[in-house]
């Protein structure tokens, strides 16, 4: 079966889960106490208003007539609308899900960027003083929590050197009009960064770390492996062992872990934009939350469920796509 | 109602008295040789001494909570809920100065914004801390245990069926999923707990329905079945115990995950509420107050590290320390 | 005859552990002529492998080459010799690392390891692995290389070489990967092949298969191998010369028809007794007794004689080193047991021991445990 094909299926079979997700999203959703109307209208509100609000947005209907309305809509991207923000969920959803993968895909650039080396350095000098250094680093990364490093990186780089800015984000690709001291793209961009900066370390961090940790024990697994003698029996450069023969097998269960990481990722991603005031994706389900708006707080989780479970097959294909030994004809 | 709080509240107690007896026999043969193997390990060592001094700490907090109402900790140092002098707010460690004083002896570690001492916060954050650390892992383990250990033993359609479920579960990242969690049923800490347990079942679920796939197939299963013994009782006499080792290194590291996603919930507002304290939800107070008072954001995130680096560091020797069984 | 083309003279390899030093290669001599297929025999443990790969000087952390000398094609691979201080440093005619690794490894000795399975790389095909090796090693340009890989893919008789270029290691059977590894060693056309057990993995048909094509490619390259392996019916099948291992040591070598029929060293009977024989008949096989000992500490005088059938006293206090034993005008035979005229230590005096094999105290343990009672 061809990557395509291998590809597609993946994507049918992640549907049940995507069912799976709006279901228990829907009902805990409706589990949640108080009144969104009243909410919205205050505590005594005119009747016929109630009736008028309930009709729009559907809530006169049983639960379960508004359960296969609820699944029957996002069948068809229908994500229904928010009371909150009175527009559709879609919109909002689209509005803040740039910003929230921007700041993930950046910070698993960053932990990918960082992790190979130190992990491939620390196997290669396994016991010496590098290999410390990195399995210390790598073993507080693990430890501490994400929203902590946000709130030390503000102190440190933000209050006391001044060096980058505590709070918001600048997409990349905003208008320079709508960018305060920005006159050209380039200056856009350079503010992005700048913005990026703090966040991204302050999420990628705890991925650096799980990604130095497998990077580092899947390398000397693999120095040790056959194959590994036999190049070097062969006359093969060190050099090239480590960054080919090595290297190569022992980025397996690299990729499986990034996978895997997608959800403490996820899950950080809503910490650290509390700590950065950014309006993404977990600004955005916080807001649901609080204001128990229903229809977003189902969008929200369905989306977040949707990106890691793409993120999930993506990873799936890596794997395949690296490991000759994957057949795409079986699971 | 929802497929997560059925299978953890009815399943687990329920499991956990099928599983006392037999397990606990073998379970002590594994103890007595996990103990000596942690003893020849120095790293497990370190991190046994880490969660012993924290643990310890708990139990005196909540016992000092419970029992006496703080009277030792407003004997000693003072009540880490109030503080009957609002002067001293946001003061600095001893030997540091910032825009609200000089830091002084009696509070070490300086005050918080309503004057209250830092160091009795970040002793008494503890309790908060280790007990939902256990209680939440508690409930990943039972609810892990017996999801993975009928999956695996079954197989066929129930074994599709569950894991279809927690797949699913899994499929949402997990601090959304306790945060939508707790939106429907409770913003306090009981729910947060149960929340991050159930975020836990698919990790001992995967391992344990691994273990029972390679070791239903055991010549000695094989051979209970043979004899007639009830499915259940290899399951929970032959199987589970069989799998102590790599469920116990497993479960050291998800106490410091659990506490790690807990302090994350309180940081947003869910789980321990004030004045209770709680090192999240320290730090959460402590976003207002960066600039003047920076060190209120420095101790509990010390705490937190602490901690979980204690059983992150003995949850890695065990694995060093038990992997020939995991081998095996 | 000539220089012999590898000779390796009281080679020492050790292994420092926690536990103490462990002498798993303690003072071999062998040669290698050109042309010949020189075997290296014993039971697990016995230091071959060790052996072998301190040739290459490719020996694991914690194991290092303590002493000895390794001459290939008159190249010093290894040898010391004392500084002023006395203290032993590598002559500076020894081979440094990167000559090693560009001069010898491959190009000159190429090894064929003993499990194939494991011994290629799962994630490049092995076309790719095969023409790396002989880019490397034969200075070839990648599109000369590839032909030449895939002609030593017919070579070794993998059938469609052109398109299982392009395959796996995984899309191979066992026995067509050994073939690989084979092709690999012959395409680098070193002068020296060490074979690490290659068969060992393999069912005894597909042995038997490979067995016979290494016999022809040996006659038609004239490659000269050295012959790693535990099955002495291999050895009869493949080898002109034998060298038997025990414990570190090199206890007997010779002429594989003088070893089989000539036999001087009670360890090699024992072995040739413990393995079915197509020219003799026997009522029942005979395993050797007991188990070798742990290479960290050794039996003191020979080593064998706490599982030798015939050990007397003098065994036990006097380390025999190996001794040409052969008659006027026939071939080196060399042997390292007490028991010949040729070491005149007083064997024939010294009282038989009672050992595992001689049927002593420790034959059966619950017996004599109820004797004693």
């Amino acid at each position: 079966m061809s990557l395509l094909r291998y590809t597609l299926r993946r994507f049918a079979q992640a549907i049940p889960v995507l069912i799976g997700i709006v279901t228990i999203t829907f009902f805990l959703a409706n589990q949640i106490p108080g009144d969104p109307v009243e909410i919205m209208l205050g505590p005594t509100p005119a009747q016929e208003q109630v009736e008028a609000i309930r009709a729009r947005y559907g809530l006169d209907r049983p639960i379960y007539v508004r359960y296969f309305t609820y699944l029957s809509g996002v069948a068809t991207g229908d994500l229904g609308l928010s009371i909150y923000y009175d527009r559709p969920v879609l919109e909002m959803i689209m509005l803040r899900l740039p910003v929230t993968l921007l700041l993930m895909l950046s910070a698993f650039a960053f932990a990918i960027v960082t992790a190979i080396p130190l992990g491939v350095i620390s196997a290669k000098r396994r016991n010496e003083p590098a290999d410390h250094v990195s399995r210390i680093v790598s073993l507080i990364g693990v430890s501490t929590p994400s929203f902590w490093i946000g709130l030390v990186l503000i102190i440190v780089f933000a209050f006391y050197l001044g060096w980058f800015p505590a709070r918001g984000l600048v997409l990349p690709w905003a208008n320079p009009a709508d960018v305060r001291g920005a006159a050209t793209q380039l200056e856009v961009l350079r503010q992005s960064a700048h913005h990026l900066f703090l966040p991204m370390i302050a999420l990628g961090t705890l991925q650096m770390a799980q990604i130095t940790r497998i990077e580092r024990s899947s390398m000397v697994d693999s120095l040790q492996g056959e194959y590994v003698k036999l190049a070097r029996a062969y006359g093969v450069p060190e050099s090239t062992i480590v960054r080919k023969h090595a290297f190569q097998v022992a980025q397996l269960p690299v990729i499986t872990i990034i996978g895997l990481g997608l959800s403490t990722a996820l899950g950080g991603a809503v910490l650290t934009e509390t700590v950065f005031e950014i309006q993404g994706m977990g600004r955005l389900i916080i807001t649901a939350i609080n204001n128990q708006d229903y229809e977003l707080i189902m969008g929200t989780t369905l989306v977040f469920g949707v990106v890691y479970v793409v993120g999930v097959i993506l990873t799936d294909i890596t794997y395949s796509y690296l490991d000759p030994r994957v057949t795409y004809g079986e699971d | 109602m929802s497929i997560n709080s059925a299978t953890s509240d009815d399943d687990t107690p329920d499991g956990d008295d099928e599983s006392g007896g037999p397990d606990e026999v073998e379970a002590r043969v594994g103890l007595r040789y996990t103990l000596k193997q942690v003893r020849q390990d120095t790293t497990a060592r370190i991190g046994t001494y880490i969660v012993g001094l924290m643990t310890f700490v708990a139990v005196f907090a909540a016992f000092d909570y419970y029992i006496l109402d703080y009277a030792i900790a407003e004997a000693v140092l003072y009540n880490p809920e109030t503080d009957p002098d609002q002067v001293r707010r946001l003061l600095p460690p001893v030997g540091m100065e910032n825009q609200f004083g000089q830091g002084v002896l009696e509070h070490p570690l300086g005050t918080d914004h309503r004057g209250r001492d830092l160091l009795s916060r970040t002793i008494y954050g503890t309790r908060i801390a280790m007990t939902v650390g256990f209680l939440a892992t508690a409930i990943g383990l039972g609810g892990g245990t017996v999801i993975g250990a009928v999956s695996g033993y079954y197989g066929g359609w129930i074994d599709d069926v569950l894991q279809r479920v927690t797949e699913t579960i899994y499929a949402i990242p997990f601090l959304v999923l306790v945060i939508a969690f707790m939106t429907a049923f409770g913003r306090d800490l009981t729910f947060a707990m149960i929340g991050v347990g159930i975020t836990a079942i698919p990790v001992f679920n995967r391992l344990i329905r691994s273990r029972v796939v390679s070791i239903r197939e055991e010549d000695y299963v094989e051979a209970a079945r043979a004899a007639g013994v009830k499915d259940r009782n290899i399951i929970f006499r032959h199987i589970i115990p069989n799998s102590f080792a790599p469920v116990l290194v497993q479960a050291t590291l998800q106490v410091g995950v659990s506490i790690l996603i807990v302090a994350g919930l309180s940081f947003l507002g869910f789980g321990a509420q004030p004045p209770t304290p709680s090192w999240g939800q320290m730090l959460s107070a402590s976003r207002g107050y960066m600039l003047p008072a920076p060190t209120f954001s420095i101790f509990p995130g010390i705490a937190i590290l602490i901690t979980v680096i204690g059983f992150n560091i003995l949850g890695d020797g065990l694995q060093d320390a038990l992997d020939p069984r995991i081998n095996n | 005859m000539s220089e012999p083309l590898l000779s390796v003279r009281d080679l020492k390899t050790q292994f420092f552990t926690e536990d103490g030093t462990v002498r798993a290669v303690d003072g071999i001599s062998f040669d290698v002529n050109e042309g010949e297929i020189v075997g290296l025999v014993g039971e697990s443990g016995a230091g071959k492998s060790v052996a072998t790969s301190s040739i290459l000087r490719l020996v694991d952390s914690p194991g290092e080459i303590v002493g000895g000398e390794i001459e290939f094609k008159g190249e010093t691979i290894f040898g010391l010799e004392a500084d002023d201080d006395g203290e032993l440093r590598p002559r500076d005619e020894m081979l440094t690392e990167e000559e090693m690794r560009k001069q010898i490894r491959g190009r000159e000795i190429a090894i064929i390891f003993q499990d194939p399975m494991e011994s290629l790389n799962p994630v490049f095909t092995v076309g790719g692995q095969l023409r790396e090796f002989i880019e490397i090693n034969r200075g070839l340009d990648p599109d000369e290389a590839k032909a030449e890989a895939i002609d030593m893919l017919r070579e070794v008789g993998i059938p469609a070489p052109e398109s299982r270029y392009d395959e796996y290691p995984h899309q191979f059977s066992g026995g067509m990967r050994q073939r690989v590894l084979i092709a690999m060693a012959l395409a680098c056309q070193p002068d020296l092949i060490i074979a690490d057990e290659p068969t060992t993995a393999l069912d005894v048909t597909v042995e038997g298969e490979i067995l016979e094509m290494v016999t022809d490619l040996q006659e038609k390259y004239g490659t000269s191998f050295i012959w790693v392996t535990h099955d002495m019916s291999v050895v009869a099948e493949i080898c002109d010369r034998v060298n038997v291992m025990y414990l570190g040591e090199i206890i007997e070598q010779a002429e594989v028809d003088d070893l089989f029929y000539d036999t001087k060293h009670p360890y090699t009977s024992a072995l040739l007794d413990s393995m079915p024989r197509p020219d003799r008949t026997v009522d029942e096989l005979r395993p050797i007794e007991g188990v070798m000992p742990e290479a960290i500490d050794p039996p003191s005088g020979c080593r064998f004689h706490s599982r030798c059938p015939e050990a007397r006293e003098v065994c036990r206090e006097v380390h025999p080193e190996p001794r040409d034993l052969s008659e006027e005008g026939e071939a080196l035979h060399t042997a390292a047991c007490v028991k010949h005229d040729a070491f005149d230590v007083g064997y024939d005096e010294s009282p038989p021991i009672d050992t595992q094999a001689t049927g002593g105290f420790s034959a059966g343990f619950t017996e004599t445990g109820g004797e004693a009672e």
